[in-house]
């Protein structure tokens, strides 16, 4: 009787700290949401309220049009599946190499590869920003292009993990039928990896969409990203900021990366814990 | 892209090895090897090495990135490092920031993973919940608490009315720094999941041998749980400490005023070191002595990782696999 009394209780506190934490973490984006709610005049009143009085939906809307958050979007999109498609063949590319082939300097070329996963990538970014400037690169997507295609030294490093755990035999039974590596590549191992090349294009892309550094160095006020538009746009003719409009705006800005991690959160737990991060 | 150049120009045909003579397979393989690893190493080099390179050579001289009339001027800048207090003082800056974000983050983002992994209902749910902000792209996570902190519209000062306070400037000095900090503690969930998957190897039968034995579960956790935890919780640590040296979006995006002028409006609170870097180049045109700050904070995180890697190799524990050895090619 009393254990299961204590047991009750455990379980009691157990469900309320949870629910603390669940408050805790989704309490910022339940504000913001609210606040894309609030119409103008609530944005200014003493005591601060916390519910609007009516929902304002329109300002969804409004915050579409209040500056062109649909050509805004379009860069990011066109951006962010530039940088994911090329980064994830690129890195699977470089993983196959790394993972199957040798050659003298194979280990020196590794583990210089692991080291530039500790590298500080902004220390890099703006002298490399400089440079495309002198190459007259900058307001073109090139430079995302060229990164795209060099790979992502992680991705490289979690692909090769993955490839190692492939069976030789297959291959080997390859190469004896005359299949080239480029086509062991592009035949065999790609197909047998598409957990990793979903992971790797989610989390690119994603990183893309949010990234607001580089565009804000390299691209101009019409070709920039949406993560870079939010934090200029959204403001009136003093210049100060129109909260309910830009609170809007970055809830469309955040929904589609949060869908994204929704639909593929279980495969992402996983794929953390099988792709030798350990 | 070389590699893919070298390989077509020599007489190879791209048919794999049939019989050949030795040297002539292994230089096959070679040229293989190159042509799938080539575009990292050029990418290596174009992005990453010359851009080094660049910032060295400007960090010798007193270049504005502009004018033509630039000279050589030897190792001066880097003696300005040491004597520019607003130097010294980002870096203690950053310091604290580091202590007050890493251990925190990596010590709550395993205890609510110890919280989760066990099987109840609704876990998913909640390891969703808990998850969320972090793949939160950082712009909108700070529009979203320069939102809640707003001085005339925000949660923060709704709560502070509530209890009858007058409304609070938090987005200012000397509020900012904690504001900046939550915001990053907000993200907790990306070591939560990390820490998580990490659980997922700790062997069952050896916590159930602990347990029939009598160990309490806080002896467990800390005898055995921990240790197999070591590498995953070092590897945070190292990644934490690079990454709040290098701090400066959040400061930027917190500024009370937005766009290119940004960075001159950091409160002194978020003027970490990065911000310094960053306003010596694009606010007052210092390409050289930025240069300088930057091949110091390169060569700092340099420093840190040794060091770091020197410690937990002590005091990590591997499943008696030297990690280095993995490799097998």
């Amino acid at each position: 009787m009393v254990d299961a009394v204590a047991r009750r209780a455990r379980w009691m506190a157990f469900y309320i700290l949870l629910a603390a934490l669940a408050i805790t973490f989704s309490g910022p984006l339940g504000w913001l949401i609210l606040t894309a709610l609030k119409a103008p005049n609530e944005l200014s009143v003493f005591p601060i309220q916390l519910f609007p009085e009516s929902p304002q939906w329109h300002n969804f809307a409004d915050a579409l049009t209040f500056v062109d958050f649909l050509g805004y979007a379009r860069n990011s999109m066109i951006l962010s599946t530039l940088t994911a498609v090329l980064t994830t063949i690129s890195s699977a590319w470089m993983a196959y190499g790394f993972a199957r082939l040798s050659a003298p300097g194979k280990k020196f070329w590794f583990g210089l590869l692991i080291s530039t996963m500790m590298m500080p990538s902004i220390v890099t970014l703006i002298p490399t920003y400089l440079m495309f400037a002198k190459m007259g690169l900058v307001d073109t997507y090139v430079p995302w292009i060229l990164w795209g295609l060099s790979g992502a030294a992680f991705m490289i490093f979690l692909f090769r993990q993955f490839f190692s755990g492939i069976p030789k035999e297959l291959e080997e039974a390859a190469v004896l039928d005359g299949c080239g590596h480029v086509r062991i590549f592009w035949q065999i191992f790609l197909p047998q990896s598409w957990p990793m090349l979903a992971a790797c294009m989610v989390l690119t892309f994603t990183g893309a969409w949010g990234d607001f550094i580089a565009p804000s160095l390299l691209l101009s006020d019409d070709t920039t990203t949406l993560a870079v538009a939010l934090t200029r746009g959204y403001v009136n003719e003093q210049g100060f900021p129109v909260q309910n409009l830009l609170a809007a705006g970055s809830t469309m800005f955040i929904l589609p990366v949060l869908l994204i991690f929704l639909f593929f959160q279980r495969f992402f737990v996983q794929g953390f814990s099988t792709s030798g991060l350990k | 892209m070389t590699a893919t150049l070298a390989a077509s120009t020599e007489d190879a045909p791209p048919a794999p090895e049939v019989k050949r003579r030795g040297r002539g397979r292994s230089g096959q393989r070679t040229r293989t090897f190159y042509l799938f690893v080539g575009p990292w190493i050029a990418g290596f080099v174009l992005l990453t090495l010359f851009p080094l390179g660049y910032a060295f050579w400007m960090s010798l001289t007193n270049t504005d990135g502009l004018s033509p009339n630039w000279s050589y001027v030897g190792f001066e800048n880097y003696v300005r490092v040491f004597q520019d207090t607003q130097t010294i003082e980002s870096l203690g800056r950053t310091g604290i920031f580091m202590l007050a974000t890493v251990p925190t983050g990596v010590a709550a983002g395993l205890a609510m993973a110890v919280l989760l992994n066990r099987d109840f209902r609704g876990r998913t749910l909640f390891r969703a919940l808990f998850y969320l902000p972090a793949v939160v792209p950082g712009v909108a996570a700070a529009l979203t608490f320069k939102i809640i902190f707003d001085k005339n519209a925000g949660a923060a000062n709704a709560a502070v009315g509530a209890v009858g306070g007058e409304p609070i400037s938090w987005l200012a000095d000397p509020y900012t720094r904690f504001v900046l900090i939550l915001m990053i503690l907000w993200g907790v969930g990306g070591s939560m999941i990390i820490s998580l998957a990490a659980l997922q190897d700790v062997p069952r039968e050896l916590l159930e041998a602990a347990k029939v034995d009598g160990a309490s579960p806080a002896y467990s956790f800390f005898k055995i749980t921990l240790p197999i935890l070591s590498p995953i919780i070092f590897f945070q640590v190292v990644t934490g400490v690079i990454g709040s040296l290098q701090v400066f979006v959040p400061s930027l995006l917190l500024a009370p005023v937005n766009g290119p002028a940004a960075v001159t409006a950091v409160p002194e609170g978020n003027y970490f070191f990065m911000v310094h870097v960053y306003a010596e180049y694009f606010a007052k045109s210092h390409f050289g002595y930025a240069s300088a700050l930057l091949w110091v904070l390169f060569a700092f995180v340099l420093l840190i990782t040794g060091i770091v890697f020197k410690l937990g190799n002590r005091s990590v524990f591997y499943g008696g696999v030297d990690p280095t050895e993995k490799e097998g090619s």
